[in-house]
């Protein structure tokens, strides 16, 4: 089974570099609903854990930022109702709306962004920029684990030594400090030793090569090819039509072009989901035939 | 990549980049798109200035015991940001820096913010925190000599980069939310992200002050033992 995620990070990085990159550059309240639709359906297909709280502090952003513009902005024709002699205008809250809209549907894709793109995805993708730099990346990645197990060795080594209170504020803090400088002289030895073993090994001497499991296939290829035309029909239609939100908040007649520009990114934001269930589908079929 | 092989130029580069050629790119995109476009803008400088201090790193020879301390300082910073509401990232970037130099201390600053993302959560705020960062500790590399010789230059070198983190990160705010920059709406962001400021502020100052000797100290020994 090759879902979504399984493709080419290049592929999937591309994919959201697009669709968000679309949903912030347009100003418009459709492309806002319809991303912000994608982007929670494709969360809730990632995302493992179901919990309502995940999604409790997205809609506390959206009221926020809602409720914010209208509190600073003070344009518009039709006022709603007066608050220490400010207006508070209809056109300031629908653009609010509209604003917290994509600021919302942006945060859900990057939640899915960072589900999908895993560390090693992002170190591949770094790795075609600037071997060393993806090198650093994954030694301190490593380091990150290694540390917190020295930690404890070192903790406890300071316990059975007698120099560990836990009752006294001041003590503790020494104990913690000491720790703390422990750390640093072995985690920097450490290292010292690493980049010796690793220019004895002769790290340096030739080009840097990099080892990775991903590889372009069919499939990558055309998603590859979909993105840009999708987005090229989606942005053609949207920098044509404009919404006016100041004085009066007006719709934009709709036009074939705006029609096809809508279409096409909403068949762009679902492209994971029907990946994702076409693969789930012949997965079952698949299964149904043994 | 291009190599810059003039010593006077490639100094000259690594001033013009961040602090000249970005605002302009900024502002001329400002002028040149109507509103609302300016977080694409701002991203791509963003990302456009990592790129140019990567470009420039990867140039340099630097030798693989430079690199692999500077791989431990990330670690540190990555691990630290777990310590509820203080966080010693820019305290250790600043501290390496001074004892590293400017350049390993961009990497440090920009490198934690991009791999304790992962943990924290990747979006399109990251390449401004790693710029923020980034910037801390290249400007702490600038001024290594004071601040390496007073601990009251440092601790109001913390004070300060709390602050220019606060601000850029508002700057960043603005401009999502709003798409363009709006001055009252950046007046609101500084309004109520100044309990965080304050709280940034105090913990550099907390953390440089206990960390500046045992890890300067270390720093040091090891730069003269090994000769990094």
């Amino acid at each position: 089974m090759r879902t979504f995620a399984d493709s080419n990070p290049i592929v999937v990085s591309v994919y959201f570099v697009a669709v968000t990159s679309i949903a912030m550059f347009s100003a418009n309240p459709v492309i806002s609903a319809i991303s912000l639709i994608g982007a929670i359906v494709l969360f809730l297909m990632t995302n493992e854990k179901k919990e309502v709280s995940t999604h409790l502090f997205s809609l506390l952003l959206f009221a926020v930022m809602a409720v914010v513009n209208p509190l600073v902005s003070h344009n518009g024709a039709t006022v709603l109702f007066v608050i220490n002699n400010n207006p508070i205008t209809l056109e300031a809250f629908i653009y609010g709306v509209c604003t917290s809209a994509t600021v919302v549907a942006v945060l859900y894709w990057f939640r899915s962004f960072t589900i999908v793109m895993t560390s090693d995805k992002l170190l591949y993708l770094f790795g075609a920029f600037s071997p060393k730099l993806a090198l650093i990346l994954s030694m301190a990645l490593r380091y990150v684990s290694l540390f917190s197990v020295q930690l404890k060795k070192v903790q406890a080594s300071q316990k059975a030594l007698g120099l560990y209170k836990d009752d006294n504020i001041i003590d503790s803090f020494k104990g913690g400090m000491r720790v703390f400088s422990i750390m640093i002289t072995w985690a920097l030895e450490n290292g010292i030793i690493t980049a010796d073993s690793m220019t004895a090994r002769g790290y340096g001497t030739g080009k840097r090569s990099r080892f990775s499991l991903f590889h372009f296939k069919i499939d990558d290829v055309i998603l590859l090819c979909m993105i840009p035309i999708f987005s090229a029909v989606a942005l053609y239609g949207i920098v044509g039509a404009k919404f006016e939100f100041y004085p009066y908040f007006s719709v934009p007649e709709i036009s074939m072009k705006l029609a096809a520009a809508y279409i096409s990114y909403g068949v762009m934001i679902l492209l994971p989901v029907i990946i994702n269930i076409k693969e789930e589908l012949k997965w079952k079929y698949l299964k149904s035939k043994i | 990549m291009i190599s810059i092989e003039n010593e006077k130029l490639r100094n000259a580069v690594k001033i013009v980049v961040p602090f000249l050629a970005v605002p302009m790119l900024v502002v001329l995109g400002a002028t040149l798109f109507d509103e609302r476009r300016h977080i694409i803008i701002s991203i791509g400088v963003a990302l456009l200035a990592l790129v140019l201090f990567a470009a420039g790193y990867e140039k340099k020879p630097i030798g693989s015991r430079r690199m692999i301390i500077a791989a431990v300082i990330i670690a540190f910073c990555v691990a630290g940001r777990f310590i509820p509401f203080f966080k010693p990232i820019t305290a250790l970037t600043v501290i390496s820096a001074v004892y590293l130099g400017g350049e390993t201390g961009f990497l440090i600053g920009a490198m934690s913010a991009f791999l304790s993302n992962f943990y924290f959560g990747q979006g399109p705020w990251t390449p401004f925190q790693m710029l923020a960062w980034g910037m801390i500790g290249l400007i702490a590399g600038i001024l290594a000599k004071p601040l390496k010789s007073h601990r009251a230059v440092l601790l109001v070198y913390g004070v300060l980069a709390g602050i220019f983190y606060s601000l850029i990160m508002d700057v960043w705010t603005v401009v999502w939310y709003d798409g363009s920059f709006r001055a009252e709406l950046y007046l609101t962001a500084i309004i109520t992200a100044l309990p965080h400021t304050i709280m940034y502020s105090v913990s550099n100052c907390i953390f440089m002050w206990f960390m500046a000797k045992p890890l300067g100290e270390k720093l040091e020994r090891v730069k003269i033992k090994y000769r990094i």
